[in-house]
């Protein structure tokens, strides 16, 4: 898993990922986050890089040890 | 074989076997080779292969009849492995005649369909992807060929109560009609089902868990035209929005299968207003006989070894899992074909008792990966928090939009040859290799079966143009050349041996059909070590 900075713009992808969410309430952005993660896991097509993904995120909230930054 | 009409709903005629006394209850006694308990599509299986194999086999088997008493079918859908399996004992023509072959099936989530799949796309077997058919059939059509094979010792009410374990064999306590008497056999083959008594009184230690889940399947017939395919939705409306099964089987007949909720009581929904409300919600307002039904929840066993001494534990009794992708039925045949041709090399004298610990290796393996599979089905189907839910539904709505998202919908992952690439007895491969259709030396048509069925060799070595002939004992295996001339080899032709090899390489294919090596350009003593592999012997 890559962790280097590699969105070209970051900043327009954080306006986008806003501006996307206009309108929905909370169950709806948690449905639009699902889609979204799904499109983006298909894209990478990585099986590590998946796995590593979905690890360090978990790592984050409640991992059993905490490895992130 | 004497047959009567065995009193059983749905319109279905049974046969009756008929008991006769054992020789042992005249006082004699005998070492029976291998005793098979269980008439199950288990049992019959690995009976009718050792007895094809020319081994003198006993089956003992506490009914009379085919199917289990009071339900009118267990497994449905036979897959490609199990009918090359069936074309090698010699059933597959009945099976096929008998049964609806099928290829096609299709996902759906409502009224749309998120997509279909043709298993007949790129197969290279002469056997078709799946047939489906009741499962007492099958067993009758193994009992028909069985009768016709004379190593077959096939004994009906012959109820098995206790085992006792002896150096150099096993004794079984059997209650028939007329009294009781011990049947002695060096080995013995336990396909007696999920309660099998002997593994109870072995104490043979197993893993079980029961889930909440509920299903109940109701066997219906109905003036209807449905297409033959297989149809599974993930929800559907007309089920409250739970999954459904739609098969077709022999006799006009179809399986239903429909998800409760969890908890269900497995009496209500199997009540027969409920049980034709449901059929009418499905199917519209059409007449409907119903010819069985049969609520049932989830359950998985899996037993910690397939072998204790000299018993070996094959099908439910060794693996119960959920039914998703028809696991049971299937590796129960898997099992009976892997450890028949391991007992038929090591009595035979062509291979160690070495070679049987590989049963327990290869086939626990199977039985732990299908468990895996079909948990992950559950799992998809059957969402375990409000969030699962959530994610469950993202992918199915991502999958009416695009492709991708169809690998993510799981309404059963259906039966593959499990494969042994990881077993101690593989050199190299341990994939199934596909009952090839081929042109036969004699420019009869036919299959890879048909150069493994009876008795006599174990293996098939098939060299490939560039690869030299090696020179193998002939009850060890038996050599072709494909599509082009090896050192005076017979010679099998066909396209499809272009596709599982390429020039210079020999395939080493054991007597279940799987691949033990793939060799490039190798030397007898090289083939010769791949074998010996595959037979269990150490240097």
């Amino acid at each position: 898993m890559r962790t280097d900075p590699n969105i070209p713009d970051a900043d327009g992808f954080y306006e986008a990922l806003i501006a996307a969410q206009k309108g929905l309430d909370e169950a709806e952005s948690e449905a639009f986050l699902l889609r979204f993660a799904l499109l983006l896991a298909n894209q990478v097509g990585d099986q590590q890089v998946l796995l590593d993904a979905i690890a360090a995120a978990r790592a984050m909230l409640r991992g059993e040890n905490e490895k992130h930054g | 074989m004497a047959e009567q009409a065995s009193a059983m709903g749905g319109g279905y005629r049974l046969p009756v076997f008929p008991y006769s006394r054992p020789a042992e209850l005249e006082g004699k006694r005998k070492r029976h080779k291998v005793a098979v308990v269980g008439g199950g599509l288990t049992g019959l299986t690995a009976a009718c292969d050792l007895a094809g194999r020319g081994l003198p086999v006993v089956l003992l088997d506490e009914d009379d009849t085919v199917g289990v008493r009071g339900a009118s079918s267990r497994g449905i859908v036979y897959a490609q492995k199990t009918l090359e399996i069936f074309d090698r004992l010699g059933i597959y023509r009945r099976v096929a005649d008998k049964g609806v072959t099928w290829s096609v099936g299709k996902v759906l989530a409502d009224d749309d369909v998120l997509y279909s799949f043709d298993a007949a796309q790129g197969s290279l077997s002469r056997q078709p992807p799946f047939i489906n058919l009741q499962q007492f059939y099958v067993e009758w059509y193994l009992v028909d060929r069985l009768a016709e094979l004379p190593e077959a010792d096939l004994r009906w009410r012959n109820r098995v109560t206790g085992i006792a374990l002896k150096s150099d064999h096993a004794a079984l306590a059997v209650e028939t009609p007329e009294g009781s008497y011990t049947l002695e056999a060096q080995w013995v083959i336990d396909a007696s089902g999920l309660a099998s008594r002997i593994r109870q009184a072995l104490g043979a230690p197993m893993a079980a868990e029961l889930g909440e889940d509920r299903w109940c399947i109701s066997d219906v017939r109905f003036a209807k035209t449905l297409p033959s395919e297989r149809w599974t939705w993930a929800k559907a409306a007309f089920n409250d929005g739970r999954a459904v099964w739609q098969h077709p089987m022999a006799d006009g007949v179809w399986r239903l299968d429909y998800q409760m909720g969890a908890d269900a009581d497995p009496q209500r929904i199997a009540d027969p207003e409920t049980v034709r409300d449901r059929l009418r919600r499905h199917l519209g307002a059409v007449e409907v006989e119903i010819v069985w039904v049969g609520p049932y929840g989830y359950r998985t066993q899996l037993m910690e070894n397939f072998r204790l001494g000299r018993v070996f534990f094959a099908g439910d009794v060794a693996h119960v899992m959920n039914p998703f992708g028809a696991r049971g039925g299937n590796s129960g045949v898997q099992d009976a074909e892997n450890i028949a041709w391991k007992l038929a090399a090591v009595l035979t004298g062509a291979a160690p008792e070495a070679l049987l610990d590989s049963y327990n290796e290869e086939r626990r393996a199977a039985g732990a990966h299908n468990i895996h599979v079909t948990t992950r089905t559950i799992r998809f189907l059957a969402p375990r928090s409000p969030f699962e839910h959530r994610l469950r539904d993202a992918v199915l709505d991502l999958a009416r939009h695009y492709d991708f998202a169809r690998a993510l919908v799981n309404t059963g992952r259906l039966s593959v040859p499990f494969d042994y690439a990881g077993s101690s007895l593989t050199t190299s491969g341990g994939a199934a290799v596909p009952n090839l259709a081929i042109a036969l030396p004699d420019g009869r048509p036919g299959a890879l079966s048909d150069l493994l069925r009876g008795a006599g060799a174990l293996f098939l070595v098939l060299c490939f143009p560039g690869s030299a002939a090696p020179k193998l004992p002939a009850e060890l295996a038996r050599c072709f050349a494909c599509n082009g001339g090896v050192g005076g080899l017979p010679v099998l032709r066909g396209d499809a041996l272009d596709r599982i090899a390429g020039a210079g390489e020999v395939l080493v294919i054991r007597p279940d059909q799987h691949l033990a090596a793939r060799l490039t350009r190798p030397d007898t003593p090289a083939v010769r070590a791949a074998i010996d592999k595959a037979l269990g012997c150490v240097r």
